[in-house]
């Protein structure tokens, strides 16, 4: 009866739409192409430089697919209705975990056999440290070393993506058979799945956010790191939902099936995870700022000025992050009618996935020095090496996704909550 | 009694006899009208031709009445009435000013939600006429009502009558103010 209330404005379904097929296709050539370009610039730039950017591509899509996961989780332990259709995409979704184990391994490769210091410079005890004295002199190394060791690195990179794949296996297989036999047992079994699955989850994003991007500046404390990628994976797992569900509502295979509910819906974790991101990122900025010990400003410092005193690029990224990141999106999901319009709340997932990739190249480009220990500027061949790893590895995971999307139905047919969320309203 | 009664409620049996009673005397134009329903009625906010709520907007308007405080607190507090240098701090930043500012942006929105909801529902409200129709506490358990006011400018007592009976209304009777 509410069927006037949630009708979509949306155009006509085009004549020719291009099949799942041969955007898959297209997908994987846009991502080997971002690969192979970003191989070229270890040509262009040296392999420091580039490894750190791919560094972010990587980390940046491992993202996605971690808040995908735990998106499947959540709705799972809340036994959710209204996100049913949502979940399935997600499912899709992690199909991409394998090509990022994949692709993560050539960052482990030659740090194991071609400079054990070319990203993480504590992997070398010999690295020089700016102050001139080298990593294993360090007491800081020293009493930390305990955790930051080669063997711990490579055990838990390991095993956090064995952690991820086999969940994601489990709560694929369990929905997909769904779709065939129907059997509630699925279900059950996806919330058992979800009631051990989100503290490994948790804890394995967690580490992998200090192994791989904290770590770089291994001198730092911060607690808050963990929760800032939590918080960085749910919003970009959530845009990227938003961008899928427009598509296939633009494409006409929604019709019928989201209404202005499930976007309001989606619109609405958009709006908290914002909060939540802007809450935690000021926390952790706030204590380090207020506390002043030199041993967790210095982590701020880097990014805002420069060993002479002159302000540098970094200073303005941060800016930007502030009010890109946190302002105008929660300004923006404040209106009722931007949340529940697919067209602008596309705008503003895309916007969000944007500022996303800014704050991992925050957070791992400075890492990069010059001669006098000073960050490399922003605008520099890093960012760019990022941009064409993050078109490089996005290129597979999407492959991943769209080559995953055929293999079941479009929306989980046999889910006992399925009629639920076809009828989702206020 | 007064000449003027305060208008007319009619009888439905189900949500969905309701639901279109509601479309045509939406359709119809009237203003001053209400719907009694034992149950949340999906859709019939639509139905009736009710817009979007204005509680968002007074909500907001008590964030920033809320934010602006908490930082003119600290403000005033910190570097105008007392000003005291603590830990090295500036005498007043934004930074320290944000947590207390944060809390009272979220207290000052619940309050203005709260107080918006009251003025727009007409709260509180210690008489409504419909309570003296015998039959609406059945709009407590299993029946609907569609009240129409007889100050709506449209209100006329045949026409008035004459439409809710199209729509299907049963029992249709004068309220007494």
């Amino acid at each position: 009866m509410s069927a006037p209330a949630t009708t979509l404005p949306l155009a006509p379904a085009a004549a020719a739409v291009p099949g799942t097929d041969a955007c898959a296709n297209r997908a994987l050539m846009v991502g080997l192409a971002g690969i192979a370009v970003t191989a070229a610039g270890l040509f262009v730039s040296g392999a420091r430089i580039v490894a750190s950017a791919w560094l972010v591509g990587v980390t940046y899509w491992t993202a996605v697919a971690i808040g995908m996961l735990l998106w499947v989780l959540i709705h799972h332990i809340f036994d959710a209705s209204w996100s049913v259709v949502l979940r399935r995409q997600f499912e899709h979704g992690l199909a991409a975990f394998k090509w990022l184990a994949l692709l993560f391994l050539p960052l482990v490769l030659a740090s194991l056999f071609y400079q054990t210091d070319l990203v993480w410079p504590w992997m070398n005890p010999a690295h020089l440290l700016p102050e001139h004295k080298s990593v294993a002199s360090d007491l800081l190394y020293q009493k930390k070393s305990a955790f930051l060791n080669v063997p711990m690195f490579l055990g838990a990179t390991i095993v956090f993506f064995l952690v991820w794949i086999w969940l994601s296996a489990r709560l694929r297989r369990a929905s997909f058979t769904q779709d065939t036999d129907g059997d509630t047992k699925w279900t059950t079994m996806s919330r058992k799945t979800a009631a051990f699955g989100i503290p490994m989850a948790a804890l394995s994003l967690t580490f992998a956010a200090i192994f791989w991007v904290k770590s770089l500046e291994y001198h730092w404390f911060s607690t808050m790191y963990g929760v800032w990628f939590f918080a960085n994976c749910a919003r970009a797992a959530l845009s990227c939902g938003v961008l899928i569900t427009v598509w296939l509502l633009h494409r006409g295979d929604y019709r019928g099936i989201v209404n202005k509910n499930h976007l309001h819906s989606i619109g609405q974790l958009m709006f908290a995870f914002t909060v939540f991101w802007g809450y935690v990122t000021f926390s952790q900025y706030f204590l380090i700022w207020n506390a002043n010990v030199p041993e967790e400003t210095f982590w701020y410092n880097l990014r805002e000025v420069n060993a002479d005193g002159s302000d540098n690029q970094w200073k303005f990224v941060g800016f930007f992050i502030l009010f890109g990141h946190f302002f105008v999106p929660f300004l923006l999901l404040l209106s009722y009618r931007f949340k529940v319009t697919p067209l602008i709340l596309r705008r503003i997932a895309v916007w969000i996935l944007l500022t996303i990739f800014v704050d991992i190249c925050y957070n791992v480009l400075p890492a990069l020095k010059d001669a006098s220990g000073d960050p490399l500027p922003f605008l520099g061949p890093a960012l760019f090496w990022s941009a064409t790893s993050a078109v490089g590895v996005g290129g597979v995971c999407l492959w991943a996704y769209l080559r995953s999307f055929p293999t079941a139905k479009l929306i989980p047919v046999q889910d006992p909550r399925i009629g639920e969320c076809l009828t989702h309203h206020e | 009694m007064s000449a003027q009664p305060y208008g007319l409620i009619a009888t439905f049996d189900t949500a969905s006899s309701l639901y279109h009673a509601a479309e045509q005397v939406r359709d119809a134009g009237y203003r001053r009208w209400d719907c009694i329903t034992p149950c949340p009625v999906h859709g019939l906010d639509t139905a009736m031709g009710l817009k979007r709520s204005i509680v968002p907007r007074i909500s907001l308007c008590g964030g920033i009445t809320g934010f602006c405080t908490g930082m003119t607190l600290i403000w005033w507090t910190g570097a105008v009435a007392y000003p005291l240098t603590v830990g090295g701090k500036p005498l007043f930043s934004p930074m320290f000013a944000f947590p207390i500012s944060y809390e009272l942006t979220i207290l000052f929105t619940a309050f203005a939600t709260i107080f918006g909801i009251f003025v727009t529902n007409g709260l509180p409200m210690h008489y409504h006429p419909v309570l003296k129709y015998e039959h609406i506490t059945r709009g407590l358990d299993d029946q609907f009502f569609v009240v129409i006011e007889a100050s709506d400018p449209k209100y006329d007592r045949t026409a008035t009558r004459a439409l809710l009976e199209k729509a299907g209304g049963r029992n249709i009777t004068e309220l007494e103010p």
